[in-house]
């Protein structure tokens, strides 16, 4: 390519403009803003305008119980999704890798989920685990257990919206450990086979060390997505948090602070706090990511 | 030769299994969508309907503006689909194709801002759209959404794969940039624009909070805007829920099946892309 | 009236005339040559807003200068969103319906219209017979410092609604003081059936057993909360010691009382009188059902009356303002208000309403109906205070806490007191 000069600049920039006015407009300014708004400690929405600025609502933040409970309640998803998802997907995709016929029309399947409306299938969903008339309250009863209050027991709504998520998020990572296992050179495996070893051995000697990048991948990223959930409460629990706050999650949190609450400064400290935690794991991939991945 | 771990037949029937609870759900809210009010609160369920009752459908859309919310929906996904594919299309080609100052530091910066969970824009952009007065109004849905730094990436990928000497012949023929880019370029990378689209429409589609805060009346609000509300407004009613969710979900699914090798590539892509 | 209708009509027509040059700018796009339009945005769901739809039809026919839409936005916490999110970006609707909670707000950030020009205006205002009509309880909730910023609508109280056909079944009646209830309630609670159902915001109820125990929820004069008190404690044990002996249950993930109610899965539950079309419409065959007055509670009867104002925003303009105002006085004339209460359970806001032939005979044939307006004796508001929203949400938080046995009755109101403070300083 030839150096830049002043018209090819003025020509690059010409080519970008479109997609840099929205993106300075809709993504790098409210960077800044948010950050900026987080220290907010007297804003008047009406006016548009700052009487106070300061670390309030940071402290204000982590003196408030609801918000330590939506951290608390993040992490309990997290920990409740992210490892049995990919366990599971890990299983299913190693099962559709193994050469069978209608491989593809299972995958279709598994993937189903994955491109509904989040808000559609958590009605479904809350239909389903409603207490009295609910499918799996039922199909529970032909295996004698007695019916659970999924919805309004706060021991269980966690549960229940980790059983939605799960169900919604298996095809996403099935896809790309599909991914990642062809990506796996036949030829070690038809060397351990020479080798006499067992189809377990194989799988924790060849498919697991060398499907780490992948699975390292797919954690950052369920971690990441779980700690944004909302969507799925939102719809789940019809507009509230859960039974006694007992899935208020810190999305959920920013939401009832900024949009029911109107306090703006706060709900921004808070998003903040969020970004905070992502960045964090983010960072993890990047470096640990680097070290990690084999280019065979 | 050793024995495998698990047989064909075993692995069917643990795929099949696990194929029925993927597709339960969608099974039990299209059976409730077409049964009578007394059969969808019977125990134990009644799994087909005795009468199939499609009018429930027609009810559900009659107790809420369905189609308005339907429309709403084809609009904000067709306006956002088209604006990001030519906006990403222009980025992609100054990127891969043009050399001006400052590129590297524009293009770390947007690296960057990928790493910013869209929860933290929220706000933010909430207050920006009132300022601009698109409160309620296609504007506020449509314009915020019609650039992705990622399908940027994904397109410059692409982009770099094309022949540089391609360019070079193009110029030679006194062919533009921007003819080249139009009629050379994008249809090279058609796979990865309908990728590119597929993904958007599904995600727009599906959009929830921002559409959910920035629609005030009903003629803007968009499917799963209107689907939320609906719970509230029609009472409890599963069937008339369940036809009004099978409206919002069957559209996704049908796309989908005809669609399946884009979306699968486009998400393995985005996956392995790191 | 004829008369005034059509001299209003001319000033209207006139009034649009003026206006023609400036308007255009107007977000809910006022057609100049055309009716003034006037967006109004409530809360109402399934029979009520049938009921306003149908008022607006038939004053949209009657008044050729007008056309009013009405905009359904949701649940009340969703319209007081929407209004917020409006307000900022200056696209209000004209006229809205508004909890009493929620106008003090409004007011402080001067997005709302004083209704007092409209009321003295010689030509369209109230008379003084008119204004004085408007049942006084509800014309105080509607004043800050002698200005009215809204008129009373949607106003409710609370009934016990009762599954006739089951109470029959076992020989018994619907229940007149709280000790009876929780009989019936024991009696009746087997094969499936809960005896008494409480809605899920069941603050309301909370309230009205306080007022009976001879406790205060918020003090008039000092806006200070003193609901933990030792009868709150009381009222709230008896509520939740109901619950955890399995004889009362919450309307849990049905949302609303009238859906399990209608199933026959509950026998008896206390709601709003408004509930009442809704319940009609959610009642399964072959059951007979009726309302009561509140229990009394060692002879003590107290119910909190609750519900809606309307309220016309600013940001539009005159022309649109003054339709809304039109509608308004519509809405709350004496014969709308009487079909409103027979359509929806509300109760009529206008005395003479009331006292109508029509009405009382409607009360007759419709005993459902009666059980609400029995009750303007016993009726009592909570104190109106700014910031009374937030409060309302914090007690419904820690109540919600005390029923699912995360804290006992004495932690959850003291602390929901101790946060109730905090958020009126």
């Amino acid at each position: 390519m030839q150096k830049p000069t002043w018209k090819s600049t003025l020509k690059g920039y010409l080519y970008l403009l479109p997609a840099l006015l929205i993106l300075v407009v809709f993504s790098i300014y409210p960077i800044i803003k948010s950050f900026l708004m987080s220290f907010y400690t007297d804003y008047d929405f009406f006016s548009d305008t700052v009487n106070a600025y300061g670390l309030e609502n940071f402290t204000k933040l982590f003196q408030d119980p609801n918000f330590i409970t939506a951290l608390k309640n993040t992490g309990i998803f997290v920990i409740g999704v992210v490892p049995l998802s990919i366990i599971i997907s890990l299983a299913i995709a190693v099962l559709l890798n193994s050469k069978i016929k209608l491989s593809g029309f299972f995958r279709t399947i598994y993937f189903l989920p994955f491109v509904t409306s989040v808000v559609a299938v958590a009605i479904v969903w809350s239909w389903i685990f409603h207490s009295d008339y609910g499918l799996l309250n039922y199909i529970l009863g032909l295996f004698g257990v007695d019916p659970i209050d999924w919805l309004t027991s706060p021991t269980y709504a966690m549960p229940a919206l980790i059983i939605l998520s799960i169900w919604k998020g298996l095809g996403f990572n099935i896809i790309i450990f599909l991914a990642g296992l062809q990506n796996i050179g036949n030829q070690y495996y038809l060397a351990a086979k020479v080798d006499g070893a067992s189809a377990w051995n194989r799988f924790k000697s060849i498919t697991l060390p060398l499907l780490s990048p992948t699975m390292f991948f797919v954690s950052i990223i369920s971690i990441i997505n779980a700690f944004k959930v909302f969507d799925e409460i939102f719809a789940l629990f019809n507009g509230r948090p859960g039974p006694a706050n007992s899935a208020l999650t810190v999305v959920y949190y920013v939401y009832q602070k900024f949009y029911e609450e109107w306090e703006f400064g706060l709900a921004t400290a808070a998003a903040f706090v969020l970004f905070l935690i992502i960045f964090l794991f983010t960072i993890i991939q990047l470096i640990v990511g680097k070290k990690f991945v084999h280019y065979n | 030769m050793r024995k495998e771990a698990l047989s064909k037949g075993t692995i069917y029937i643990l795929l099949s299994l696990g194929a029925i609870l993927m597709l339960l759900p969608f099974v039990w809210m299209i059976s409730t969508s077409l049964k009578a009010p007394n059969e969808v609160m019977a125990m134990p369920p009644v799994w087909i309907p005795s009468e199939w009752q499609f009018g429930n459908y027609s009810e559900a859309s009659e107790s809420a503006p369905f189609g308005t919310y339907f429309f709403n929906s084809i609009v904000v996904t067709v306006l956002t689909t088209i604006g990001e594919l030519l906006t990403t299309i222009l980025a992609a080609y100054a990127f891969s194709r043009i050399n001006f100052y400052g590129k590297g530091i524009v293009f770390a910066v947007l690296l960057g801002t990928m790493m910013v969970p869209g929860e933290m824009l929220l706000i933010p952009n909430f207050v920006t759209v009132s300022n601009l007065g698109w409160i309620d109004s296609y504007e506020g849905l449509i314009v915020p959404w019609i650039a992705s730094i990622f399908s940027i990436f994904l397109l410059r990928q692409y982009f770099f794969s094309v022949p540089q000497e391609l360019s070079y012949a193009a110029k030679v023929d006194g062919c533009s940039d921007f003819k080249f880019l139009w009629y050379v370029m994008v249809p090279l990378a058609k796979p990865a624009l309908i990728t590119i689209a597929l993904l958007k429409i599904i995600g727009s589609w599906n959009a929830f909070l921002w559409p959910l805060i920035v629609t005030n009346s009903q003629e803007l609000r968009t499917l799963p805007v209107g689907l939320s509300a609906f719970t509230t407004e029609a009472g409890i009613k599963y069937e008339l829920l369940m036809a009004a969710s099978t409206m919002v979900i069957l559209p996704m699914l049908l796309l989908f099946f005809v669609m399946q090798k884009y979306v699968i590539s486009g998400v393995a892509r985005s996956g392995l892309k790191g | 009236m004829k008369k005034v209708i059509s001299v209003l009509s001319l000033f209207l027509v006139l009034f649009l005339a003026a206006c023609n040059n400036s308007s255009g700018a107007n977000a809910n796009g006022s057609d100049a040559d055309g009716p003034a339009e006037v967006e109004f945005w409530h809360a109402m769901s399934g029979p009520h807003e049938e009921a306003i739809k149908k008022f607006a039809d038939d004053f949209n026919s009657t008044h050729d200068d007008i056309t009013i839409k009405p905009v359904n936005q949701g649940s009340y916490e969703d319209l007081q969103q929407k209004i917020m999110a409006a307000a900022k970006a200056g696209n209000l609707p004209d006229m809205a319906q508004a909890t009493t909670n929620v106008i003090p707000e409004y007011i402080d950030n001067k997005f709302i219209t004083s209704l007092n020009d409209f009321i003295e205006d010689p030509e369209v205002g109230l008379s003084e017979d008119e204004l004085n009509d408007y049942i006084e309880v509800f014309r105080d909730s509607s004043t800050w410092d002698d200005t009215y910023y809204s008129l009373p609508f949607s106003k409710s109280t609370r009934v016990l609604f009762y599954n006739q056909t089951l109470l029959e079944e076992n020989g018994l009646e619907a229940p007149k003081t709280w000790d009876e209830l929780q009989e019936v309630a024991k009696t009746v609670t087997k094969d499936g059936v809960v005896g008494m159902g409480f809605e899920n915001s069941y603050e309301a109820e909370f309230q009205g057993i306080l007022k009976q125990m001879g406790g205060t929820y918020m003090d008039e004069a000092t806006g200070e909360p003193e609901f933990a008190s030792k009868e709150g404690q009381e009222a709230m044990g008896m509520i939740s010691g109901m619950i955890d002996e399995g004889i009362a249950r919450t309307a849990g993930e049905d949302e609303y009382m009238s859906n399990p109610f209608g199933r026959g899965d509950v026998a008896m539950y206390i709601g709003s009188s408004a509930g009442i079309p809704h319940v009609g419409g959610a009642m399964e065959d072959g059951i007979e059902w009726s309302t009561a007055p509140i229990p009394t509670l060692d002879g003590e009867a107290a119910t909190t009356f609750a519900g809606n104002d309307i309220v016309i925003f600013n940001q539009s303009e005159e022309a649109e303002q003054k339709a809304a105002w039109e509608f308004m006085k519509y809405l709350t004339s004496p014969e709308v208000t009487s079909e409103w209460s027979m359509l929806s359970g509300y109760l009529p806001i206008r005395q003479s309403a009331l006292d109508t032939e029509e009405y009382q005979k409607f009360l007759e044939e419709n005993p459902a109906y009666k059980a609400g307006t029995e009750q303007f004796d016993a009726g009592f508001f909570i104190a109106r205070v700014p910031g009374g929203d937030a409060v309302r949400n914090i007690v419904l938080e820690e109540m919600d806490y005390i029923l699912q046995g995360m804290k006992t009755v004495e932690e959850g109101l003291t602390e929901a007191q101790e946060r109730a403070k905090a958020e009126l300083q």
